[in-house]
């Protein structure tokens, strides 16, 4: 299986998008997306940190002290709504832009331009 | 406990550092721990399975640093996004509020705009003519230094000398108290053009001057110490002058310009900002050097003391060096030193300082205004604020709230009074008189800024801090229950302290006011003793050297004097060497023959004014005794007093026939009394009757300053008189000046002063209107319920208005009472400024309580006739 490697700025999105359903610790978002990927994001553990962090400060996200199942204190992330908001756009943008990629990439060679009678 | 302070926010910060730290080590923690049992879930061993995750982890110490400093980041940002987040709040809601109450706010900032636009326009004047009126380096330690007679100044007037060359070359060798002595002099030339001659005002300094004040040639250099002493003759030119006269042409230096009888080459140019340290001092053309090796001719002489240096020593110093170099040439030391800050000999200092203190008056009763309409507020919005309280707004979050909105109001009004006060400085400025070149010079500068600033800053806290107090007096549960139901008495009090205060400074301007309005009406009415209508005075002035001697120049002015005489209009003429705006003097002892002669080691200035005949009927100055010289020739030794030296001397005794004379060596012919004349205040109205002797003595053409010219009506002499003169003398230019211009420039002064304290009184005077409106009309609004209650039980209407109108009345004559008496001690101040008019004169105050009492009165208009509307039924049922 080959290790995709994180495009930039996707991350914080797909950090958005863990956090959308329930405030999750750091190791719960990176086994989610372990879990969400099938495995198969390269990713270093030390940078979802820094993605939280960069969220937190942007104001997308809000942290707060918690206790985890097995009582041990943990730093909990919680979405807000502006976190929401730019999930919404940001979605909305990834799925339009790989969309228009996608189309063009797999396109019949006959609707290139410049080739086709058109 | 400042210190204290710093510590604790240091250890504030270092703890929270502290806790990023330990916060992102025990996340790291964490994470690890939870990938290891995750990994031995999958079957790892425990060491490899750490291993493992600190490998998925990435480089721990550079991963763990990075997540540090992104959280230190993260929690500063955070902070100021906070901050940043409640201003914009704080602002947002108090505009909001602010704009509620429209009147309220446009009242506040135009009652602070007003008072910090006098203050600023006034002390703009105060700080950049008499307390920075010099631009050189380390101004504050910059001091003139001039001297004065030691003792017998008879004449009446303020005598200053400038040392000599000999002293000052002592001073700038031996005086260890200052680090620099500088000379410089003043002379008025002629600069040659290629058609004609143009006055030219000329500085002459020594080599280190320029340096001293701090300024570089703009092109070339400064004279050197030798050049001077080999007496080259070169000169700097003044930038304004190379761009008006030369075009600016970059390659002056070595050109050569005549001034007066000689020739200078240029050698350089000095900045146009250069300016001599005399305030009021016109702009210099061109720059000389002074040659201090001339004994005779003296210099004026500024310095800079050293640090730490007091005056008292500074002074004894130059005293003693003095002392020796007047013994090594044989002198008599009869002159002290003294050391001035160059805005000492400011001639209106005195009016500027009046008029300061009448804007620190104006400005407290804007503050005063400002309080009421704080504690005016605060009582309006309790219910607000309490609300805000129940609601769970923190105190200090209240507090902030209020304190933001006082900071809003305050600069509004700090910012619009410094334009404001620009405005009007520079109006100020434009209705000055000419007389007062010094003024020129006042612009709103850093001083001036930073005092408003801080006005505004300890008048925003101030009153923020009065307002949370005020409203927060009260417990939260009181205030929400009602109104109108709650005892305002102790409030209302501090409002009525604030008014009265108001009131009493107010009184205080009014009585000034008064004082120098009636002071200036005695001016212009004052009898001056001779006739300045219709009198001119003509001086010729012709290059140096132009004249071959006094003879030369004594039959140009017979000629022109003669061929004055037909000129149509001009019904007299007469030469004198004092005309007036002018005093010349002879030094020596005045001694009366008969009576014990003066010590021979005293020394007067005495004023004489060698005049020929025809002189008192010029002036139209009335002869009291006696009449003019009989013999006109200097072996007739005939000489005519002042009126008022003649009544001290000779009391209940005619003088005619008496002799006297100035002794110098004692061997000078004694003068025979003729005759006396009446007293004539040719530079202005006096207020002291003189006592100081004036000898009129005959005179030889040669020694006459100028003709003076009486004419018919009041033409216009420059033309024709010019004419003339070129007539005569191609050489010559002449001035000619309306001595009736002179006296009114005399008075123009004190009747500037009075305008603008009259302007400032009625400042004061409306704002303490608008103060006591205020209170009056809260009392009768806090009132409505009981006026209500009080009509309907069959009050009349004359009942209700008396009411209001004695309360108000009654703060007005609290408040003039004080101030009537601070102004009593406090009129000290323009004491010298008063002409006629006793410090105690009982009309300024009585004035001052009428006009007090009627703007009281117009101030109780508004609130009687709204208590007189107040409608029984609304008000009894409005709660």
């Amino acid at each position: 299986m080959t290790r995709l490697p994180l495009l930039k700025g996707t991350l914080d999105l797909l950090v958005l998008r863990a956090l959308s359903w329930t405030p999750m610790h750091g190791f719960e978002i990176v086994s989610w997306l372990e879990r969400a990927g099938g495995g198969s994001l390269e990713l270093e553990d030390s940078a979802l940190y820094q993605a939280v962090y960069r969220l937190e400060e942007r104001g997308l996200l809000q942290a707060e002290w918690g206790v985890t199942e097995n009582n041990r204190r943990a730093r909990y992330y919680k979405i807000t709504a502006a976190g929401r908001s730019h999930l919404r756009a940001e979605t909305k943008n990834w799925v339009e832009y790989a969309g228009t990629v996608t189309d063009i990439l797999t396109a019949a060679k006959s609707s290139l331009p410049g080739t086709g009678a058109s | 406990m400042i210190r204290a302070g710093i510590r604790r926010a240091l250890s504030l910060a270092l703890r929270r550092r502290d806790r990023w730290e330990n916060e992102v080590e025990e996340e790291i923690k964490l994470h690890l721990t939870l990938r290891a049992a995750q990994l031995m879930d999958e079957g790892r061993n425990p060491d490899d399975a750490y291993a493992e995750a600190v490998r998925r982890f990435g480089a721990l110490t550079e991963s763990r640093a990075r997540l540090i400093e992104a959280a230190r980041h993260r929690e500063a940002r955070m902070q100021r996004t906070e901050y940043l987040g409640d201003l914009r709040q704080d602002i947002t809601f108090a505009l909001r509020t602010l704009r509620r109450d429209k009147s309220w706010t446009a009242v506040t900032i135009l009652t602070l705009t007003l008072g910090i636009a006098a203050a600023t326009a006034v002390f703009s004047a105060v700080s950049s003519v008499l307390l920075h009126p010099v631009t050189y380096p380390a101004a504050d330690r910059v001091v003139m230094v001039y001297q004065q007679p030691a003792k017998g100044n008879n004449t009446g007037i303020n005598v200053t000398i400038s040392p000599s060359a000999a002293v000052i070359r002592a001073w700038k060798t031996d005086a260890h108290a200052f680090e620099a002595v500088e000379g410089f002099a003043q002379s008025d030339l002629k600069l040659r053009t290629t058609t004609d001659w143009v006055d030219v005002h000329a500085a002459r300094i020594g080599p280190d001057f320029a340096s001293f004040a701090g300024a570089r040639p703009v092109i070339g250099r400064v004279f050197t110490a030798a050049e001077i002493t080999t007496n080259r003759r070169e000169a700097l030119l003044a930038e304004g002058l190379w761009r008006s006269r030369f075009g600016a042409d970059p390659g002056i230096v070595g050109r050569a310009i005549t001034l007066d009888d000689s020739t200078y080459s240029i050698i350089g140019i000095l900045p146009a900002d250069l300016r001599l340290p005399r305030v009021g001092a016109s702009t210099t053309d061109v720059w000389l050097p002074l040659d201090l090796r001339n004994d005779r001719a003296g210099a004026s002489v500024v310095a800079r003391v050293r640090p730490g240096m007091d005056a008292t020593r500074a002074t004894a110093e130059l005293d003693s060096i003095f002392a020796r170099v007047s013994a090594e040439h044989g002198e008599r030391a009869d002159f002290r030193a003294v050391v001035a800050p160059p805005g000492r000999q400011v001639s209106f200092r005195d009016s500027l300082m009046l008029l300061g203190y009448a804007v620190a008056l104006v400005l407290l009763v804007a503050c005063a205004n400002v309080a009421h309409l704080m504690l005016a507020r605060s009582d309006s919005r309790r219910r607000e604020l309490a609300i805000r309280t129940a609601l769970g707004a923190g105190r200090s979050r209240v507090f902030r709230q209020l304190l933001t909105e006082s900071v809003m109001v305050a600069f509004a009004g700090g910012a619009l009074g410094v334009f404001a006060g620009w405005l009007g400085l520079r109006a100020i400025l434009a209705a000055s008189p000419s007389s007062l070149p010094a003024l020129t010079l006042a612009h709103v500068d850093y001083t001036t800024l930073g005092a408003a600033l801080a006005v505004t800053i300890v008048t925003s806290i101030a009153f923020g801090v009065l307002g949370a107090i005020h409203a927060g007096r009260e417990s939260t549960n009181e205030a929400l229950k009602s109104s109108t139901q709650r005892s305002t008495t102790g409030r209302g009090r501090v409002r009525q302290v604030l008014v009265v205060t108001e009131m009493a400074l107010s009184a205080t301007l009014v009585v000034g006011a008064s004082m120098l309005v009636r002071s200036v009406a005695n001016l212009q009415r004052a009898n001056l003793g001779f006739e300045p209508s219709g009198l001119y005075t003509v001086r010729t002035s012709v290059p140096r050297g132009h004249f071959a001697n006094n003879a030369e120049r004594g039959a140009f002015l017979r000629a022109l004097e003669t061929r004055l005489a037909s000129v149509p209009g001009v019904t007299s003429v007469t030469m004198a060497s004092a005309p007036p705006g002018w005093w010349t003097f002879s030094v020596g002892r005045l001694e009366i023959e008969g009576r014990p002669a003066p010590p021979p080691t005293s020394t007067e200035f005495i004023r004489v004014n060698r005049i020929q005949h025809g002189y008192f009927g010029v002036m139209r100055q009335g002869l009291v005794a006696g009449r003019e010289f009989t013999d006109t020739a200097d072996a007739a030794h005939q000489v005519i007093v002042n009126a008022g030296f003649a009544k001290k001397q000779w009391p209940g005794e005619s003088p005619i026939g008496k002799r006297l004379r100035v002794a110098q060596q004692g061997t000078e012919p004694w003068l025979t009394i003729v005759g006396v004349a009446a007293e004539a205040a040719t530079g202005g109205p006096v207020s002291e009757e003189v006592t100081a002797p004036l000898l009129y003595t005959p005179a030889a053409d040669s020694s006459a300053a100028a003709l003076l010219v009486r004419t018919a009506r009041t033409a216009d002499l420059l033309q024709p008189v010019q004419a003339l003169a070129h007539a005569v003398d191609q050489g010559v230019t002449v001035k000619v000046l309306s001595v009736e211009t002179g006296i009114a420039d005399a008075i123009a002064e004190p009747r500037f002063v009075t305008l603008l304290l009259t302007l400032f009184t009625v400042l004061g005077l409306s704002l303490a209107a608008i103060g006591l409106y205020g209170v009056l009309g809260y009392a009768v609004a806090q009132r409505t319920r009981e006026i209500g209650i009080r009509v309907a039980l069959g009050a009349t209407r004359t009942r209700i208005a008396r009411g209001v109108i004695i309360g108000g009345v009654a703060l007005a004559v609290g408040g003039a009472a004080i101030g009537l008496a601070i102004a009593r001690w406090g009129t000290k101040v323009i004491e010298s400024q008063l002409f006629g008019v006793a410090r105690s004169d009982s009309a300024s105050f009585v004035a001052a309580a009428i006009v007090l009492l009627a703007t009281a009165l117009i101030a109780c208009i508004v609130p009687t006739r709204r208590a007189l509307a107040v409608d029984p039924m609304t008000a009894i049922r409005n709660d």
